[in-house]
């Protein structure tokens, strides 16, 4: 797992590496639990979810958007993403865990997934991807 | 300053034509000597591309509290014509309808201050931070009316007084709201969340008036020296949050229906003569009406809590006014000496009608509407009145809050959420919130001065200082 967590003045800015796609998108998704809900998170509920989007962009704002909406509506805190993309579709495997207040209320809500600058790059290493959380 | 910028006053600034390709207004912002240090040049190339969009009326606006935001700065001001403009949920944020409202109580400063079980008892009662949800569930049929209806229908449901509707921007709910624009994903997020603050900078927060600028005009809102108030600062929760996500994706591809070309994908904007812009509207306003509902709602616990706690009735603890921060509204203005409706967004902006404005509670017609200022957790609130100056200049619109000047990353680093608390408490300030990590994220020293924020559109003119608030005691997400 590979994120780091860059200066943002208003919001939170994160930037992955990886050496696929699908590893990519499960850095970006697990550092935004952990934005939201601490580390303190395990596995155990399983979840999947497909979504069909134009480019690699937009299906990594799509899913990010989808897990927040599944987060907050189904009470669930996940730990990590199995993620598959196949051209325009991905497939995702979440593992998480009920919201637990004692352990889950540390963090800070996302409101929403910023197409600030966000562009998913690929050279010689893997994939790289700066995003910004709209905290 | 940046290169390319003209002075134009002593507070006031343009950005050219030219500035950026494409622009079609100039740009104008607010800012004093001081505030220009921390200013970021990406938030004044946010104010120029706004300048690009189509329809946009005589300027592209930023408050002295701008910086980056999402498409538009936090602190930008646009009108857009109504036959060639466009309406822009980057323009409004995702948190639809942020907003901040004050409510006096009767209570002594000595009956308040210092008292931690009082804090302790409105951080029980009133659900905030991540996850925090409501003691009830919302009816289908409830969200429906809570948001066709906004606050009314939390006055309607006994949670409130009519005068409070008086007291509200647009009377708690805009009638422009399209339940049917809502998409099932936002609704299914509001059921849970009325009457929750959630995290971040939202608060809600006992403060005691320590300064009064303008008798006159405190007197007409009922404000007076040492009274103990209650501020409450939140928005539209995940309702609002995923009518913004869910129409900007519509919005992508109406730019290219449209042919409309844009420096910034951010900017992703429809024709407000459209059916991807009436929709955007009609979505955004439900959601406003969310989250007057939901700030009513924390207004009667609150005042319900204080009534028990200190044997007074709940009448006793009237709504001095609530503002929007995050909206986009039709309203009537005076352009180049002739009226006309436009479409204004103020995204981390107030709206700021001068006397004589016929959207002034009753009452209030000569003095301005009021104007409530959050400050941070440990610095000053400020209330204001609007003015002519601001109806001339910047469609009737001031500064929101202080605007944050340190990332979240510095303020883990350099602070602890226990230093601060503690250096609060000292200062006689309670604060109660889920973690330390969010006190460190909101302390007082990541926040512009809010001082020099309101001394800044005070002296230029675009809202006049009326009554200066010291917090007592604070709850966070």
């Amino acid at each position: 797992m590979s994120f780091e967590e860059l200066p943002h003045t208003a919001d939170i800015k994160i930037r992955a590496r990886a050496a696929t796609l699908g590893e990519l998108f499960s850095d970006v998704l697990a550092a935004l639990m952990q934005v939201m809900y601490g580390i303190d998170r395990s596995g155990g509920i399983s979840r999947e979810i497909t979504i069909e989007a134009p480019d690699s962009e937009s299906l990594l704002t799509d899913i990010l958007s989808e897990v927040l909406f599944v987060s907050e509506v189904d009470g669930l805190v996940f730990q990590k993403a199995e993620i598959r993309i196949d051209g325009s579709r991905l497939f995702a495997r979440f593992d998480g865990e009920p919201f637990d207040p004692a352990r889950h209320s540390g963090g800070t809500e996302v409101k929403g997934i910023s197409y600030s600058g966000m562009s998913v790059k690929k050279d010689e290493n893997g994939y790289m991807v700066e995003i910004v959380f709209d905290v | 300053m940046l290169d390319g910028v003209l002075q134009k006053g002593t507070y006031e600034w343009e950005v050219p034509i030219g500035f950026v390709p494409g622009m079609r207004v100039p740009g104008r912002f607010f800012l004093s000597e001081h505030l220009e240090s921390i200013l970021e040049s990406g938030a004044i190339h946010q104010l120029a591309h706004v300048a690009t969009m189509p329809g946009i009326v005589k300027n592209s606006l930023a408050m002295p509290d701008i910086h980056l935001g999402y498409g538009f700065p936090i602190g930008g001001v646009a009108a857009f014509s109504l036959d060639e403009g466009v309406i822009s949920p980057g323009g409004v944020g995702f948190d639809i309808n942020c907003g901040v409202r004050l409510f006096t109580t009767p209570v002594p400063e000595r009956s308040v201050a210092g008292r931690r079980e009082l804090i302790e008892d409105l951080f029980k009662t009133i659900p905030t931070g991540v996850g925090g949800k409501s003691q009830s569930k919302l009816s289908p049929q409830a969200l429906d009316a809570m948001m066709t209806k906004g606050a009314r229908w939390a006055v309607e449901q006994g949670a409130g007084v009519e005068r409070d509707l008086d007291r509200c921007e647009e009377n708690g709910y805009m009638k422009q709201a399209n339940i049917s624009a809502v998409s099932s994903h936002a609704k299914q997020r509001g059921y849970s969340q009325g009457g929750t603050l959630g995290s971040g900078n939202h608060f809600l927060e006992i403060q005691i008036v320590r300064e009064i600028f303008d008798s006159k005009a405190a007197n007409a809102f009922g404000i007076s020296k040492g009274q103990v108030c209650c501020m409450i600062h939140c928005g539209s929760r995940g309702l609002g949050h995923q009518s913004c996500t869910d129409h900007l994706k519509i919005m992508e591809g109406a730019m290219r229906k449209y042919k409309i070309s844009l420096a910034d994908r951010q900017l992703a904007c429809a024709p407000l003569d459209s059916p991807e812009g009436r929709d955007y509207f009609g979505a955004m306003a439900a959601s406003a009406n969310y989250a007057w509902a939901n700030r009513q709602l924390i207004t009667h616990a609150a005042r319900r809590l204080f009534a028990r706690t200190f044997r007074i009735e709940y009448e006793e603890m009237p709504l001095v006014y609530d503002v929007a921060h995050n909206v986009a509204k039709m309203e009537e203005h005076t352009v180049d000496g002739k009226k006309q409706t436009v479409c204004v967004h103020r995204k981390g902006a107030t709206r700021a009608f001068g006397p004589g404005s016929p959207d002034i509670p009753p009452g209030l017609g000569e003095i301005g509407q009021p104007v409530i200022i959050p400050g941070s957790m440990g610095t000053s609130s400020y209330i204001l009145c609007g003015t002519q100056g601001a109806m001339d200049r910047t469609f009737g619109s001031t500064c929101h809050g202080a605007g944050r000047i340190m990332s979240r990353t510095s303020a883990k680093r350099q602070l602890s959420g226990k230093d601060v608390t503690a250096r609060l408490l000292q200062k006689g300030i309670i604060v109660r919130a889920h973690s330390e990590n969010a006190i460190a994220d909101e302390a007082p020293e990541v926040y512009k001065p809010s001082d020099e924020v309101v001394q800044v559109v005070h002296s230029a003119g675009i809202s006049r200082l009326v009554a200066r608030l010291s917090p007592l005691g604070v709850i966070k997400g």
